[in-house]
């Protein structure tokens, strides 16, 4: 008993810091909860999110923001064709020592940082994005012979504008399996605007503080580990999965028609883990079919590879997604 | 220490006592999801047997249809009542999702599946629990007493309801409309009294009179009542034709039971009797009656006999007495000697029928022969069996006589006196006999009487008017009123042609009772041929003065040349001047009457000859009938 206790003050711990954590956040970044939550998700579940929304919507600063609060090390990476995956990485030297003599020195790239903002990802070549996806899903960087792991926690925010896609590099859809979230960054409301504005072109200038450390964050990240999924949950994100396949079982006509391929396990993964963290900021201690239904957008929406005719006919993943979650029942039998 | 495990297991008892009111209350909701599934399925088939019922009732009102059509119906109102079934049954035995009622629950609460999860991680071991499995259970039973399942799984009416409810009230009003089918009744029976001539309902009671005259059994009186009632209702025109038949098929049938309609086989008994007693002189007399069927004779002889034996003086000597005994003892076996004969007969018959049937069985090409002999054998065979059935039927009438006539021979050698009083007790065995054949006698004079009446009426009915009229027409002939055929007409009535303006009127003279029968109705101008009183010259016979002119171009031959030589002869009667004046004579007639002893005698013979060729079958059965009335028309009248 006194073990359920402790996890009730972690819980409410792990509540606190969260409130914390957007609260801070907020002092900068006006609206976009959801994108704030879908972007702690991630941090959270020890993975990675894709950003997508047109320029001018913060998302560059979100980032920025969320490093500053977490303390954390933080870089940004500007992707541009011309971008090589040396770049990133980093790259073996040769330093002359004062003493003398010349050793080589393996220089690290941006990559090495705890936050990376991959900014306009798909502008770069593929094998520079390749380069970054590697170290994404490795969580370590192999240069020569030489392994270089990377510090936890470890979570890159990769942005991407759709509309300027010429010149672009299209995500494949084997990378984008690699982010657990794609997070599209809506355009502000009117009241929005009008804070933006007044934050933005006043003199008020807002530094935000330091609100977890490292090790909080660590142990926020295990937390979310620890929070159990009962069957029906877990067989629902599962069903979930299957039906944004054309053949699945429970697949809505909209799926059967307009997708090409459904979503890989790691959606399923994504789903869970995202319903888990959303439990633990309700303060709940086990997920449930609405936290999965909440997370299936973000979680599915890069996963699921419309047809040609889906394509022509202009369906939004989205909308396939959210016919899936209407049409499927909370439990079968 | 003690304080913490305390705390601990109440807080496990509790945490059990929640798990179980969370279980229960999902249970719940799952029942009430199961019965909402169940109804709402109901609703959705219900309108199919509803539809059908209102249907199938509208056709049977609206057509009235009949106990075939019903039951088709009935038979095909099991489709939709069988889908019903199905689909309810289906639902109710489909697989329940799990956790069916727990979630509803969280959904209707917005519980966030606390209560499903904590009943799904209480199933795990409690060792296996993790603390924020244990956590979440505890969140769970912490909301138990919140839950409502009534709420959160509703039974909602489904809009199919509303047609079911039109369906189940258009049944119902049409279970109590009354559809009235406007139906073309046939006019009701108009009763059409039974006709019968005035005259031939006088001939009915002069023989239901003479029949009561004759008889003096209870049960021949009865019958006879019963016919005279009959034909008074018929005169009274009281019955339709259908209940004249019927009480005379009752009376007929009543009569036939109580007649012993095998007098034969008694007959021959006696026949045989007298065979046996006539060996004897001192039976003699009584052979004689008896043998000539003279039964009030017979037993006179015996009285006699019996006195004789019971006188001392003039009593026979004992080889009479001897032959006596002899010929009672006979005959009182002779019955039994018959029954005897025949059983031996049809012994030997069957010996020779089976060997007959061997024979062809053995032979099968002699079969042409055998064949004839066989079906000769049979016939036999099968007469002797009637002979059998016949005799045995005289011997149980005859028994108490054989009986009487037995131990009167063994008391003869014993006692004279005992064996005269068995005589006297054969004596009244016979006069049982005689009075049991009277009034068997008039049982079949009654029984003949109501053939007759029957046949009468058949008659009338066959040819509708026509024959009625064609047997006015007989009637009138019969009695010397008519004969005219078509050459002379039918009376004043029908004369020229003219309409007849009334009923035919048929009856013997003035004064005599007059018979309404209706004619059919004819047009002015329309009636038939009438020859006035011109010579007949009609194709048919007539009986007009003259001699007739026409010719039948049936006939072979010329016509009759009437200019042929005849010669008229005038005898004339000589006046002798003795006997009665011609007024005395008249005087005389008048006296006693026109129709007097003279033409009833004549009657009778000629009506005995006619039976007697009745009988024979020597007139043809399609004219028996007419012969009969012939007879009855012309009966002699008091």
């Amino acid at each position: 008993m006194p073990d359920a206790d402790q996890a009730r003050e972690e819980v409410s711990e792990f509540q606190k810091q969260i409130g914390a954590l957007r609260e801070e956040i907020g002092r900068v970044i006006v609206g976009n909860r959801e994108v704030i939550d879908g972007v702690l998700s991630c941090m959270l579940g020890s993975s990675h999110a894709l950003l997508e929304g047109v320029p001018g919507l913060g998302k560059t600063m979100l980032v920025r923001t969320l490093a500053g609060v977490l303390g954390l090390e933080f870089s940004r990476i500007q992707f541009t064709p011309d971008l090589m995956p040396a770049d990133i990485i980093g790259t073996v030297v040769l330093d002359e020592a004062v003493a003398g003599g010349r050793t080589l020195e393996f220089r690290r790239g941006p990559i090495f940082a705890n936050i990376v903002l991959a900014d306009e990802v798909n502008r770069a070549t593929p094998k520079t994005q390749s380069a970054l996806l590697e170290a994404m899903q490795e969580h370590r960087v192999t240069v020569g012979r030489t392994t270089h792991t990377i510090q936890e926690p470890y979570f890159v925010l990769a942005t991407q504008n759709p509309l300027e896609m010429e010149g672009t590099y299209p995500l494949p859809e084997a990378q984008l399996d690699r982010f657990f979230f794609k997070l599209e960054v809506p355009f502000p409301s009117r009241d929005e605007l009008h804070a933006i504005i007044d934050r933005t072109t006043t003199e008020q200038h807002t530094e935000v503080r330091r609100v977890l450390t490292r090790e909080q964050i660590l142990s926020m990240q295990a937390l979310v580990r620890r929070v159990p999924v009962a069957r029906h949950v877990q067989d629902y994100a599962i069903r979930v999965l299957q039906a944004t396949h054309p053949n699945g079982e429970e697949a809505p006509e909209l799926v059967k028609r307009f997708v090409r391929t459904g979503a890989s396990p790691r959606g399923a993964q994504a789903m869970l883990l995202g319903a888990k963290v959303r439990a633990l900021f309700d303060g709940r201690f086990a997920a449930s079919i609405d936290d999965v239904k909440a997370t299936a957008l973000a979680a599915l929406r890069h996963r699921v590879l419309l047809s040609f005719e889906g394509e022509a006919e202009g369906v939004a993943s989205d909308r396939v997604i959210a016919e899936i979650l209407k049409k499927l029942p909370a439990s079968k039998e | 220490m003690l304080h913490v495990v305390r705390v601990l297991n109440l807080s496990r008892m509790a945490s059990s006592d929640g798990i179980g009111q969370l279980r229960r209350a999902a249970e719940r909701a799952g029942r009430r999801a199961s019965f909402a599934a169940v109804f709402s399925r109901s609703m959705l088939l219900l309108p199919l047997p509803l539809g059908y019922a209102v249907f199938a009732l509208t056709l049977v009102k609206a057509f009235r249809l009949g106990q075939v059509g019903q039951r088709n119906l009935l038979l095909l109102g099991v489709l939709p009542v069988l889908v019903l079934l199905l689909g309810v049954a289906r639902v109710l035995l489909a697989k329940r999702p799990a956790w069916r009622g727990s979630l509803a629950l969280d959904e209707f609460h917005g519980f966030h599946d606390r209560v499903t999860s904590a009943l799904t991680f209480s199933q795990v071991p409690e060792p296996e629990r993790s603390p924020m499995m244990q956590a979440a259970i505890e969140d769970g039973v912490a909301v138990a007493r919140s839950l409502d399942p009534r709420r959160a799984v509703p039974v909602r009416i489904p809009p199919e309801a509303g047609l079911v409810a039109v369906l189940a009230l258009g049944l119902y009003g049409l279970s109590t409309l009354e559809v009235r089918h406007y139906r073309q009744l046939p006019p009701p029976a108009s009763f059409e009294p039974m006709q019968m001539s005035a005259d031939d309902i006088e001939l009915f009671r002069d023989v239901a009179k003479e029949l009561q005259a004759k008889n003096d059994d209870p049960n021949a009186l009865v019958a006879v009542r019963r016919f005279n009632q009959l034909v008074e209702d018929i005169a009274e025109h009281r019955l339709d034709r259908h209940e004249v038949f019927q009480r005379m098929g009752d009376l007929e049938r009543d009569l036939k039971d109580n007649v012993d309609l095998d007098q034969d086989a008694r007959d021959e008994g006696l026949k045989g009797l007298a065979r046996e007693l006539e060996k004897s002189g001192l039976t003699k007399p009584a052979a004689a009656a008896l043998d000539e069927k003279r039964l009030a004779d017979a037993e006179k002889a015996l009285r006699e006999l019996a006195e004789k034996l019971k006188k001392k003086e003039g009593r026979p000597n004992a080889a009479e007495l001897e032959k006596l005994r002899q010929a009672l003892e006979k005959a009182s076996r002779s019955n039994e000697e018959r029954l005897k004969n025949i059983a031996d007969r049809r012994r030997e018959l069957e010996d020779e029928h089976k060997s007959l049937l061997k024979k062809k069985g053995e032979q099968p090409d002699a079969g042409a022969n055998t064949d004839p002999k066989l079906a000769d054998n049979e016939r036999r065979l099968e007469r002797l069996d009637r002979e059998k059935s016949r005799a045995e039927h005289g011997q149980k009438q005859m028994s108490e006589l054989d009986q009487q006539l037995a131990q009167a021979a063994r008391d003869l050698m014993k006692d004279s006196q005992q064996s005269a009083q068995d005589l006297e007790q054969g004596a009244q065995d016979i006069n049982r006999m005689a009075k049991q054949e009277a009034s068997e006698e008039q049982k079949k004079e009654l029984l003949k009487k109501l053939q007759e009446m029957r046949e009468l009426m058949r008659q009338q009915g066959k040819g509708g008017k026509d024959q009625m009229q064609r047997l006015a027409k007989f009637g009138q002939r019969a009695r010397g009123h008519g004969g005219q055929g078509q050459g002379q007409g039918q009376g004043e009535d029908q004369a020229g042609g003219q309409k007849p303006n009334g009923p035919l009127r048929l009856g013997s003279g003035p004064g005599s009772v007059t018979v309404e029968i209706p004619v059919a109705q004819s047009r002015p101008g329309e009636g038939p041929p009438q020859a006035g009183d011109k010579p007949g010259s009609g194709q048919e016979q007539g009986a007009g003065p003259g001699a007739g002119s026409g010719h039948n171009k049936d006939l072979a031959g010329a016509a009759t040349d009437l200019k042929g030589k005849t010669h008229d002869v005038t005898a004339a009667g000589a006046d002798t001047g003795q006997g009665a004046a011609s007024s005395q004579v008249i005087f005389g007639a008048a006296e006693r009457g026109f129709v007097g002893r003279g033409y009833k005698q004549v009657f009778t013979d000629y009506q005995t000859v006619a039976e007697q060729a009745l009988s024979k079958d020597e007139i043809p059965s399609g004219y028996r009938f007419y012969v009969r009335r012939y007879f009855q028309l012309i009966r002699p009248r008091d």
